[in-house]
């Protein structure tokens, strides 16, 4: 996966200003797409492009269990979220839908990686390369359940 | 082997288990129209059925409008997503509780009300602050969609065993009429912080737990996903077998069901939990939230904080304390008690009982609402509102100048037109003060029924210690 950076540096980034709670009444994914972040950056529609990565602090998709917030993004195009934790509803929505990956990276890799920065994520070498930066980080594993999840595609396609 | 309560109903709902990894049985899947329309669309995609629509219940209340419901609904994309829950009930053959059913009422708050809730039971829906059953000792999980899909068609959910966390609460609140359950969970996560339970099942324990009332233990597990948590658990007891009996869903051989649930449902002595954290509950204040996220939360005679002092040598938190003080316009070092408010909301999933209203009434009864501030109560169900009326605390908040309004979670998040325009300041009884969350550049203070009413009287925030509750 290839993509350029978007950045909040910001923690407790939450599901309400992922995806605010007005727009829970539409039903379209591309429509809600086009409200994503919407509570926290204006301008996210108009930047977004398909295959973008999100790089933020702690916590985050904390709040409501409304699967609309990684949907929302999925639609807008970020393939992964990289973050230094998540709150674990959003995380587990994101997976169970394969809407998009969530990705823990480090405080080293958080500072370092700056807004616009091109980045490659290579899930099998659990590594995260900086072309813009020519550097390498390391992302924290998935564990073996959520590994085989993102691999089948989602909840519905995995077989135990 | 000793066993902590956790542990026991997650051990007595496997139905395989292999890796860590679990399929959980799920005794009660309680749905509403926000999160279960594309679940339906996927079961009719997949020619899917209800695994066990007995043990499915669904109720309309994220964007019911709390105004007169004998006329038509203005928002159409509420009044479709109302109709479409309506269908999706008739043709899986689903029990609805719809917007004129006088059980109607926000989930949290019907499921107890309706005994649908029972001790050692797994719950899931698609909300959030299903960790609110946890107070009847039910191991209840807020899911996403999909899973709703998921337990739709297999009545199971897959999950990996969640960690325990002790918290245990010491002590007795000096004037309980004002310090409330609502001022405990604040100054808990206060304390440990909106990831503080991150991974875990908590379970609330000691003798200041013992002594809350069912409603007020609900407001506690209600709030602990503010605090990261997956559950949250308090231990049933006499109370809560009391408060269940006779409801329209408790089973018939009640006495039974509770001989067992007092055998077995408890956390053994010597039971190890792999993370415990204790407080005092004595010198708690009455709390009230001045940021953009429920730790953000310091004491009614408190002041704002600088954002230094706040992030004790963590940049991170600073910068947050920054942005939510620009967020909330608020200047660092003024007194919690000279912020002066344009609206008050009691009611939500945390503080909408019967209970909440009449602690709240207490303080209105005879009194007018500020000049300055738009006041109204939102009973978290029908029921709720028919018992506070048969006392006549509909009279008390009239009088007083507040709106009584029709049950559903209303400015809690903004979906339906209950919300707070762009630089509102509101009290609010509710559990998140996220930006935007009651409507877009609406301020939210979080505090208890009782802050929320003194501050609709007096036009700012008061300590209500100094009022005369009793």
């Amino acid at each position: 996966m290839k993509g350029s950076v978007i950045k909040y540096e910001r923690d407790n980034i939450d599901t309400d200003v992922i995806l605010p709670g007005p727009y829970l009444k539409i039903h379209d994914y591309a429509e809600l797409a086009t409200h994503a972040m919407e509570g926290l950056d204006k301008d996210f529609h108009k930047r977004v492009k398909p295959g973008d990565f999100i790089v933020a602090g702690k916590n985050f998709g904390c709040g409501s269990s409304r699967e609309h917030a990684p949907i929302a993004l999925s639609y807008s195009g970020i393939k992964a979220v990289l973050a230094l934790s998540f709150a674990r509803i959003f995380y587990r929505n994101a997976v169970d839908g394969a809407f998009l990956l969530p990705i823990e990276i480090d405080e080293s890799a958080y500072k370092d990686i700056s807004d616009s920065d091109s980045l490659e994520v290579n899930i099998s070498a659990n590594e995260i390369r900086n072309l813009t930066k020519n550097k390498v980080y390391k992302m924290k594993p998935f564990p073996d359940l959520i590994g085989k999840i993102v691999e089948a595609g989602g909840l519905f396609n995995y077989k135990p | 082997m000793s066993k902590t309560l956790f542990e026991k109903i997650w051990d007595s709902h496997i139905v395989v288990e292999e890796n860590g990894r679990s399929l959980l049985y799920v005794d009660r899947h309680l749905i509403h129209e926000v999160t279960s329309p594309q679940a339906f669309d996927g079961l009719r995609l997949n020619g899917r059925k209800v695994r066990r629509t007995d043990l499915t219940f669904a109720t309309m209340d994220h964007n019911v409008p709390t105004s007169d419901r004998s006329l038509p609904i203005i928002d159409q994309t509420s009044s479709t997503q109302i109709k479409t829950l309506e269908r999706n009930c008739k043709e899986f053959g689903i029990t609805l509780f719809d917007i004129n059913s006088p059980n109607q009422g926000i989930v949290h708050v019907i499921g107890p009300e309706l005994g649908i809730t029972l001790p050692g039971t797994t719950i899931v829906c698609g909300d959030s602050h299903t960790s609110t059953h946890g107070a009847f000792g039910s191991l209840a999980f807020g899911i996403g969609t999909s899973d709703v899909e998921h337990v739709l068609a297999t009545q199971c959910i897959m999950m990996e065993k969640p960690k325990t966390f002790e918290i245990n609460i010491q002590g007795k609140r000096k004037n309980p009429h004002a310090v409330t359950a609502k001022d405990i969970i604040l100054s808990l996560i206060k304390k440990i912080g909106t990831a503080g339970g991150t991974g875990t099942v908590i379970e609330y324990r000691g003798d200041t737990i013992s002594e809350l009332t069912m409603e007020q233990r609900m407001t506690i597990c209600n709030m602990s996903i503010e605090a990261g948590a997956r559950a949250g658990l308090i231990a049933p007891d006499e109370k809560t077998y009391q408060y269940l009996r006779g409801r329209k869903y408790t089973p018939k051989n009640y006495d039974e069901y509770v001989n067992l649930w007092r055998e077995n449902l408890k956390t053994d002595s010597g039971a190890k939990f792999d993370k415990s954290f204790t407080f005092s509950a004595e010198n708690i204040a009455p709390q009230v939230s001045w940021g953009t996220n429920p730790a953000m939360t310091t004491d009614v005679t408190g002041n704002v904080p600088f954002p230094d002092e706040y992030g004790k040598g963590n940049p991170e938190e600073e910068k947050g304390a920054t942005k939510a003080l620009q967020y909330m316009d608020l200047k660092p070092g003024m007194a919690i008690t000279d912020i002066v408010i344009d609206r008050v909301f009691i009611g939500s999933c945390t503080n909408s009982r019967l209970e909440d209203l009449m602690e709240a009434a207490r303080v209105v009864k005879g009194k007018k609402v500020s000049a300055r501030v738009r006041a109204m109560v939102v009973p978290g169900s029908q029921l709720v509102k028919k018992n506070a009326e048969e006392l006549g605390l509909d009279k008390i908040f009239k009088d007083a100048g507040f709106e009584w309004r029709e049950s559903g979670c209303s400015m809690c998040l903004g979906m339906n037109p209950d919300i707070l325009a762009a630089g509102e300041r509101c009290a609010s009884t509710s559990n998140r003060n996220f930006e935007g969350r009651q409507g877009t550049g609406g301020r939210t203070h979080l505090v208890s029924p009782v802050m929320a009413a003194a501050a609709a009287i007096h036009g700012h925030f008061v300590d209500v210690r100094e009022l005369d509750l009793n």
